[in-house]
């Protein structure tokens, strides 16, 4: 009879893969504590605590870590209302060039984001614009359009559309409908998305670097390290950070929307 | 007796009226902040960048000559510039190979035979470091590759350090150090994308009825040959679907490569120095380009090999 | 007195396709009305006319004698229970009922009280505090009408409420909504395929078929003398005779119908070469080959059935016969 269960060498293989993706970033968190500031070498001479303050105190860490927290904000908050509203007019059924609003919608995840951000820097160039934090919101809260809509429409699809109406035949008008139905049957999958839209944008350097002209945000400044260090350790006590800045939403994104058909951040 | 239909009871009744009435004007009110922002920033920026890239560069002034030529794509196919395209799709290929076989065995475990919580368990480690931030995950094997770093105290550890410069010397894919070398970029590029190959992997393999696999063994079919004539036929749609994602990120990344390698350019790399400090916009325009026709002619092939059914 | 509902020559276009032809109707106060017909006969397209969630192309709708071409549909004072109840799964069961009554403003508690008198009306009380995924499927649809019933709407409109419903349990909701709707007087507009259904529980009812009304009456009227073939074979059971089968029972040569009740097995009288029986406990249905027909005729228990291919006589008064108007 056929056995299910997979040979030895299968689930090594498998278990081995998984540990191979996570292991990298364990890593990134050891060399934080290293005494060893010039290099990385393996392993380190001993460990310390001391670069948490050192990052603290270093002037040049804050404005591109207050830049990013408000870019992520602004472009979370617009993308928070246009994709919403662009995934409830999805919602409704059939109407004219809605396939292709569909790929719009898609295409700013789905182009490489040296495209987008060449793009962009080609519109400025010929609408002479210059770089300013807005320029970087643009960028930004165009792809995290796609985030919030992903969320946005899985939810309103699993919304049966019958209880809209029947919202509106008990005698409620739209925006009753709204808020009593339709805000807390939405409610988790928006915030989901939003703290999706948050986490990308705040990680966000492939497009940033095209947009942002002399200014830095805080994947901008690691990059920069990355290119000439200076402590080696702060760079990894900053990804520390970044890595916690992205991946606790995430997760909490992960588990606001457990338990439909529909999961947060599944097919980016 | 009460009545059949009752008053408007102020102005959020009365809208709810017009909406009813003209079902149109909500979907126009709803559809058209979000279409004019995707139109006009989105789809204006790419029109931008196509018109860059038929714009060219005035080699005295360093100006850019708002006109009309064909000079700029002319100029991609100079050796230097046609090397980095060759360099970047080689990579891209090499890459893709790369992530479809070490993806499958974990695909294909999590597909088939992780239940219950084993696949809670496999699908959060997939996606967790698809969702981490991509900055620190690079960062991350600059440490691990670098000449001081875990990769040769390991294989110092087990005496394999000779195998580890043996490798480094072969030429095309060697360097000073695996932080410095083609290979390097390779193993980091697979990494990073890995976990966009094993979900549509994942989920084209779910597909594959059990009875198939049964009925194949059933057949006289031995386990390899099930493999090769059921399995593999059947996981191809979200192996082209993962091999879209891996290679055009590929094409279009200039970070890794920046960090992890040689000083030889990609397409990114390439596009993103030409519009900063060596001020080629047309030119940087029309590099950025060429990914775009070449994933556009990908896509049509793989549409017509039926991979958008898996994503 | 003014009708309940009152449609006048409505139509409802989707492009080329009249979901809804020309319909005019009259539905009487207090009246438990049946819209019957296969799917995509137009009838829920009337239902949903009705309480406004569509709009028609042409003609108007009345509703207790007001025009409701303006009205949207929160603002009309009729309430539907829905195919698939559509009950809200975020709020527990006694915040359904009470939503109605919310949304008009009325205070908590006496809208907590109204909606625990609507749940032990329907038999669900002590069930306030449960939510919709907790409940099985006859307990969402008493839920669902609750819900519409608690804002005493002038016409409660049902589209096909107990299709989901396995058969002891939708036979014994339809004695519940009869009594439920006798009891309070509220006009019922129910639409439904199923044809025992209508004809058990309406006082009238009307036929669709493509957007049309075919025929409009009482049950009894629409069984025992069904307009067209069509009614005939879509309320069942009644057969249809060719007009040349029904000239040799001594009626008009005209397609007739006529109940197998009618048919009796006789020593003498209409030649006929017997078919395959059916046992039905309550009787027998025996077919009878009668010129090109193949009619049914049913035996009462205890009749001696023939053999298949065993020649028999029919005996029919010509009285039982019912023309009708045309072929569909």
């Amino acid at each position: 009879m056929h056995s299910d269960r997979a040979s030895w060498g299968l689930r090594i293989g498998a278990v081995l893969g998984l540990m191979f993706l996570h292991l990298p970033i364990l890593l990134i968190f050891l060399y934080a504590f290293t005494t060893e500031e010039r290099s990385y070498q393996f392993p380190p001479p001993g460990l310390t605590t001391k670069w948490f303050g050192v990052a603290w105190g270093r002037a040049d860490i804050w404005p591109p870590l207050i830049l990013s927290l408000q870019v992520a904000a602004i472009a979370t908050a617009l993308a928070m209302v246009l994709g919403t509203l662009v995934a409830a007019a999805m919602a409704r059924v059939r109407f004219f060039g809605r396939e292709q609003i569909s790929l719009l919608i898609i295409l700013p995840i789905a182009l490489p984001g040296v495209i987008t951000g060449m793009s962009l820097r080609s519109a400025f160039a010929i609408a002479d614009i210059p770089f300013s934090t807005w320029t970087i919101v643009l960028g930004h809260a165009t792809f995290c359009i796609v985030i919030v809509y992903n969320n946005a429409v899985a939810r309103f699809r699993r919304l049966s559309g019958g209880v809209l109406e029947a919202s509106a035949d008990l005698g409620a008008n739209a925006f009753q409908t709204f808020r009593h139905v339709l805000l807390p049957n939405l409610g988790s999958a928006l915030l989901a998305g939003g703290m999706l839209a948050f986490a990308l944008s705040f990680d966000e350097v492939i497009v940033t670097t095209f947009t942002a002209g002399q200014q830095s945000t805080l994947p901008i400044w690691m990059l920069n390290e990355l290119v000439r260090p200076r402590q080696r350790p702060v760079t990894n006590v900053v990804a520390m950070v970044v890595f916690a800045a992205t991946f606790l939403p995430i997760l909490a994104a992960y588990y606001l929307t457990r338990g439909g058909s529909e999961t947060a951040g599944g097919g980016k | 007796m009460t009545q059949a239909v009752f008053p408007a009871r102020g102005a959020a009744d009365r809208l709810t009226g017009l909406f009813w009435r003209r079902p149109n004007l909500l979907l126009w009110l709803m559809i058209t902040p979000p279409l004019v922002w995707l139109g006009l920033v989105y789809l204006g920026s790419l029109a931008a960048l196509l018109v860059q890239s038929f714009y060219s560069i005035d080699e005295f002034s360093g100006l850019v000559v708002p006109e009309f030529t064909l000079k700029t794509y002319a100029e991609l196919l100079r050796p230097a510039n046609f090397d980095i395209i060759l360099r970047t799709l080689v990579m891209s290929a090499t890459v893709t190979l790369g992530c479809a076989v070490i993806a499958f065995p974990i695909a294909y475990y999590a597909a088939r035979h992780a239940k219950g919580r084993w696949k809670a368990v496999f699908y959060l480690g997939v996606m967790l470091p698809l969702w981490s931030s991509y900055l620190v995950k690079v960062y991350a094997w600059k440490l691990i590759l670098a000449k001081e770093g875990i990769v040769t105290w390991a294989s110092d550890g087990i005496g394999a350090g000779f195998v580890l410069n043996a490798v480094l010397a072969i030429p095309g894919i060697g360097g000073n150090s695996l932080s410095t070398s083609p290979l390097g970029t390779w193993m980091v590029f697979v990494y990073v994308w890995l976990p966009y190959m094993i979900l549509p992997m994942q989920a084209s393999l779910e597909r594959v009825p059990t009875s198939m696999l049964e009925a194949s063994a059933d057949l006289g079919a031995a386990p390899s040959r099930t493999f090769r004539s059921v399995i593999l036929p059947l996981a191809m749609p979200g192996v082209i679907a993962g091999s879209i994602f891996t290679f055009s990120l590929t094409m279009g990344d200039y970070i890794i490569p920046q960090i992890i390698g040689t000083s030889a350019r990609f397409i990114g790399q390439a596009v993103y120095q030409l519009q900063g400090t060596a001020g080629n916009l047309p030119l940087a325009a029309a590099f950025a380009v060429v990914p775009i026709a070449i994933m556009m002619v990908y896509l049509w092939l793989a549409k017509r090999a039926g991979a958008f059914d898996a994503l | 007195m003014t009708p309940a509902v009152e449609f006048s020559n409505v139509t409802r276009h989707f492009g080329p396709v009249k979901a809804v032809d020309g319909v005019s109707l009259t539905i009487a106060e207090g009246s438990f009305f049946a819209m019957l017909g296969p799917s995509g006969s137009g009838k829920t397209t009337c239902l949903r006319l009705i309480s406004g969630f569509e709009k028609p192309t042409a003609g108007q709708v009345r509703i207790f004698g007001q025009d409701v071409s303006d009205t949207p549909p929160h603002l009309r004072n009729v309430n539907t229970v829905f195919q698939d109840y559509a009950l809200f799964p975020h709020m527990n069961v006694r915040d359904n009922v009470a939503y109605g009554l919310m949304v008009k403003g009325m205070a908590k508690a006496p809208r907590h009280t109204r909606a625990e008198e609507m749940l032990a009306l329907v038999k669900l009380d002590g069930y306030g505090d449960r939510k919709p995924g907790q409940l099985s499927g006859g307990q969402r649809q008493r839920v669902a009408l609750a819900r519409a019933l608690v804002n005493e709407p002038r016409v409660l409109l049902l589209d096909e409420p107990l299709g989901a419903l396995d058969l002891k349990l939708r036979e014994a909701m339809q004695e519940e909504l009869k009594a439920l709707q006798q009891r309070l007087g509220i006009t019922f507009v129910f639409v439904t395929h199923d044809q025992g259904e209508a004809l058990s529980m309406a006082d009238s009812l009307a036929v669709f078929n493509e957007g049309r009304i075919v025929q409009i009456g009482k049950p009894s009227e629409i069984y025992e003398r069904p307009a067209t073939r069509f009614v005939a074979d879509f309320v069942g059971s009644s057969n249809v005779l060719s007009p040349e089968v029904a000239q040799r029972f001594g009626a008009a040569p005209r397609w007739s119908s006529l109940r197998p009740e009618a048919i009796r097995l006789a020593a003498s009288g209409v030649p006929g070469i017997a078919g395959p029986a059916r046992y039905l406990g309550a009787g027998t249905r025996l077919s009878v080959d009668v010129g090109t027909d193949r009619l049914t005729v049913h035996l009462p228990p205890g009749t001696p059935v023939p053999a298949p291919g065993i020649p028999v006589s029919l005996d029919v008064s010509a009285a039982a016969l019912h023309p009708m108007e045309g072929e569909a």
